[in-house]
């Protein structure tokens, strides 16, 4: 028995699936009977999560029919953002946007037409492959506040970035600005599973936060200062004598210059950045380095400290490379690309787009690393070590912000089209005044998605996407990890629904791509993808039904092989390629964003310390806010405030209350909690509020209140807050000012 | 004969509702009906001196379940393997149960009129299964088991470890249990 649902009954079928509400992709059962799913639970034999299923996982069903569901294709008869839609068949859609994309390529040229994609939520190959052939290079994501400079900034110091950690046999782990005990389930189990047979945990964050609360050692520091504190650490390290000299001596290049570099780096420097005692910042780094082999866990939280976020990826790579934890039992592994599958680079065609076209890539000349100048770097080097480059879709893309601002003013040339795929960037995006504008300005819209989002709601067209239980997955960090997780789809679409697979490939076949696109289906694609590992299957869907998984034998210290792939073929601490790129070969020192120190006047006028970004159970991102069978755990926004801070602003527990930054204010409900330091505020991401009128202002509505209670209405994505490796901007690290919300405004709030 | 019960790791239990939502949605529930809502207890101290815990909530299928005593019409009852659990025809909705009951674990359903409440699982457990919030949880925080087999998982974690049962100077002996 499910619930009601008995399986016992004739004709069910059992269908390996996977929960598709983050990208842990966790493996679930699915009970299919006449292509309805009547229950679904986890698959107990899924290597991650192990049978287990999050708020979000179980909540499948209520999303798959949910009454808001995009069925059918929308085309927009009223103004842009009023929500007047007419229902239109697929292919009258396709070939309706075919015929204004090849306009606008006509007469502004390819590089005119943007494409933002969702955190794995969508085919991004395909999206990829689509722009390749179309000709822009201006397709991007949230990538740049989600990993992806730091996988780049990794791999021009040693040649990878670990995605695997082999943290079975480890001693020590570093969560750095990481909370998986409110975002990823599976590896929170995982790591509570270890602490139990002795694994030190050491959690990296301003907020006492579920997974804090189970650490060895808490270090809760200035938001944004993360950069003092690793190097603060590297000179702890090197200079107490706790570095592995012989794989220093052997396997690095440039110790010299880093230790001259750091010497002044001490826990007493840092102590007034980082707001930690100097003792709090030894014992940080005694735990990591005495207990080897040891693991820092990747987080995306420096991805999302604007200015100072480049140089803290490299100052956090340092710390492994002179710990020598890296590519050993126990440590953080180098898997290089998968060598047994295609990854999503092989099948990106990214050999289709030219130089030419390249070299127009927004923001890559203000912002090199995750962007063309850096790739085409990076995958020469991986290429000549591993044989193959990481995926272009994440780790090479136009620069978010600059984009919205292109459509905004034409500079540096005019963007007349954005594409979205399951993303809602009013909510998701930095700055929201500066994607609304984009928003409102640009001349044609595409959003491929499972609801009418804000932002969906100045869309020309909207087209229905497959969700969970509707399409296969392949989970394998997208070819940057090693391994290989597949699910099958549970059942056909719904409705008119398709992958957005198909909707690039159809709108490919429209404007003559045809000969480019081999698979009609995206199980042809992920057949031919898995083929190469050689099992005697003859479609996806007998692949995932008979094998499933794919864990290559694994091979430790790779590196003494092939070396690094570096220029040296060593660990560059000292990084040439960083330097050839112009940036600092080595970690230089750099306030956050906005802070105390070198903006007072910014600071008297916002006393407070701002941290945002932060996932919080049971929303992922910007979504599921409509699904009241969840939201009633988190019905309104909190933030967090310490209750001496509180007081002194005559706040209490529950108030509606003001948080502003020199961008604006939004207003969330005041959680008061000694969880903080009394300088600090956190506030929760992304609100918006689907039961609110979608409709634009000024038509009438509250655009589903996305500017209401989001976190993004308080950042700032101008250049100068960008960080110069990435052009990643701040979430965390800000100075703000918060006050109670006044009566005359409550009545709006509520 | 089995005594089921169930067992909290509060060393393992983050608050992340899986096993309220897995409840809920499985079991059909109406938005106002939490069988097991995980409450949070702190955090506790001073910045930065803090601990805080999660304890998950549900029916304790108290082996003297004042609920059951208090039903006046035989709706409310234990099976001989412990389970309290609600015969819906039976109950006519005077909600002296839910007055009796010291730990606010039952519900007035409002459509139907009756009185309903975390029953383990009922018709999983007559299968061999495990109840819903058992096989959702990630971090193996619930422990479903038999405490009259001294082998099972739940009677060894809780004789190798340090546990308590909620408001246990009520003498209603409760069959959950949380170690720490």
């Amino acid at each position: 028995m499910i619930g009601k649902v008995d399986l016992t009954q004739e004709g069910i079928e059992v269908k390996k699936s996977a929960c598709y509400f983050c990208h842990q992709n966790c493996g679930v059962l699915a009970y299919v009977k006449d292509n309805k799913v009547l229950g679904i639970e986890g698959d107990p034999e899924f290597p991650t999560n192990q049978g287990g299923l999050c708020c979000r996982g179980n909540i499948a069903l209520k999303h798959l029919d949910h009454p808001d569901r995009v069925n059918y294709p929308l085309k927009r008869v009223g103004k842009k953002g009023e929500g007047k839609w007419q229902q239109i068949p697929w292919n009258q859609a396709i070939q309706e946007i075919a015929a204004k994309l090849s306009s606008i390529r006509e007469q502004f040229g390819a590089e005119a037409v943007a494409t933002a994609g969702g955190t794995q939520r969508t085919d991004d190959w395909a999206r990829r492959r689509f722009m390749n052939l179309f000709g822009s290079p201006n397709g991007f994501h949230n990538s740049h506040l989600c990993w992806i400079p730091t996988f780049m900034v990794e791999t021009a110091i040693y040649g990878w970035c670990p995605f695997d950690l082999d943290i079975g046999a480890s001693k020590c782990i570093v969560l750095w600005g990481q909370n998986p005990g409110a975002s990823g389930m599976p590896e929170a189990h995982h790591v509570a599973e270890l602490q139990d047979k002795g694994m030190k945990v050491i959690v990296i964050d301003p907020r006492f936060t579920e997974s804090a609360s189970k650490a060895d050692l808490w270090l809760p520091l200035r938001p944004g200062s993360d950069l003092a504190l690793a190097l603060a650490w590297i000179h702890v390290i090197i200079y107490e004598g706790l570095m592995d000299q012989e794989f220093v001596l052997e396997y690095c290049e440039g110790f010299n210059e880093l230790a001259e570099h750091v010497v002044d780096f001490s826990p007493e420097w840092a102590a007034e950045l980082t707001w930690l005692t100097p003792d709090q910042i030894r014992a940080g780094a005694y735990m990591y380095a005495n207990n080897k082999p040891g693991n820092i866990q990747w987080g995306t939280s420096v991805d999302q400290i604007g200015k100072p976020a480049g140089a803290t990826m490299h100052a956090r790579a340092l710390l492994r490379a002179l710990t020598g934890n890296l590519d050993r039992p126990g440590a953080d592994l180098l898997t290089g690309p998968s060598q047994d599958y295609l990854t999503d680079e092989e099948l990106e065609g990214n050999e289709f787009l030219s130089d030419e076209q390249k070299a127009k890539q927004i923001g890559a000349d203000k912002f090199p690393m995750v962007t063309w100048p850096g790739y085409s770097k990076i995958s020469e080097l991986t290429k000549k070590t591993w044989g193959k480059a990481p995926t272009a879709e994440w780790m090479c893309e136009a620069h978010p912000p600059s984009v919205f601002r292109a459509i905004a003013s034409s500079d540096p040339y005019p963007v007349k089209a954005l594409l979205i795929s399951a993303t809602n960037p009013l909510a998701s995006y930095g700055e929201t005044s500066v994607v609304l504008e984009a928003l409102r300005k640009v001349d044609f819209m595409v959003a491929c998605e499972y609801w009418v989002t804000p932002s969906a709601m100045f869309a020309d067209y909207i087209m229905p996407i497959a969700g969970a239980l509707e399409r296969p997955i392949i989970t394998n960090s997208y070819g940057c990890a090693d391994f290989m997780l597949t699910s099958q789809r549970a059942i056909q679409p719904m409705y008119e629904r398709r992958n957005d697979f198909n909707f690039w490939r159809d709108l490919g076949v429209a404007l003559g791509q045809e000969a480019n696109w081999p698979w009609k289906t995206v199980e042809e694609a992920y057949f031919s993808a898995i083929a190469p590992i050689g099992h005697a299957v003859s479609s996806f869907d007998e692949f995932v039904e008979k094998i499933r998984f794919h864990f290559p034998e694994r091979e430790y210290y790779k590196y003494k092989r092939q070396g690094f792939a570096t220029p040296s073929g060593k660990v560059e601490l000292y990084s040439t390629t960083l330097k050839e790129l112009g940036l600092p070969p080595l970690p230089q020192y750099v306030g956050p964003s906005e802070n105390e120190i070198d903006n007072p006047e910014l600071a008297a006028k916002f006393p407070l310390v701002l941290t945002t970004g932060g996932g919080f159970m049971p929303f992922h991102h910007s979504e599921h806010f409509q699904i009241k069978d969840m939201r009633f755990l988190r019905h309104s926004p909190f933030m967090d405030i310490n209750p001496a801070t509180a007081k002194e602003m005559g706040i209490t527990d529950g108030d509606w209350v003001w948080i502003e930054t020199a961008r604006g204010r939004m207003r969330q409900r005041a959680n008061l909690t000694e969880a903080i330091h009394p300088k600090v505020i956190y506030t929760q991401r992304c609100w918006w509020y689907p039961e609110k009128d979608m409709r634009d202002f000024d038509l009438g509505g509250e655009l589903g209140g996305a500017l209401e209670s989001n976190g993004n209405v308080l950042t700032s994505t101008a250049d100068d807050y960008c960080d110069p490796y990435s052009g990643s901007w701040a979430n965390r690290g800000l100075l703000c000012r918060v006050y109670k919300v006044e009566e005359a405004d409550l009545k709006e709030v509520m | 004969m089995a005594r089921y019960a169930m067992v909290m790791d509060t060393r393992h239990c983050i608050g992340c509702h899986s096993c309220t939502i897995a409840c809920k949605i499985r079991n059909e529930l109406p938005t106002y009906m939490i069988y097991n809502p995980v409450t949070t207890d702190g955090p506790h101290g001073t910045f930065p001196h803090l601990n805080m815990l999660f304890l998950p909530l549900l029916c304790m299928h108290c082996d003297n379940s004042p609920c059951v005593d208090a039903c006046p019409t035989g709706a409310s009852v234990q099976t001989e393997n412990g389970i309290v659990h609600v015969v819906d025809k039976k109950c006519v909705g005077c909600l002296s149960c839910i007055m009796a009951c010291p730990y606010g674990a039952r519900y007035h359903n409002h459509e139907t009129g009756a009185v309903n409440k975390c029953n383990f699982c009922l018709d999983r457990v007559e299968e061999g299964m495990r109840p819903h919030c058992v096989e959702t949880c990630h971090q193996k925080a619930r422990i479903f088991g038999d405490l009259d087999d001294p082998n099972s998982e739940v009677s060894k974690l809780i004789s190798e470890n340090r546990s308590f049962q909620l408001l246990q100077e009520l003498n209603t002996d409760p069959c959950v249990f949380y170690i720490y």
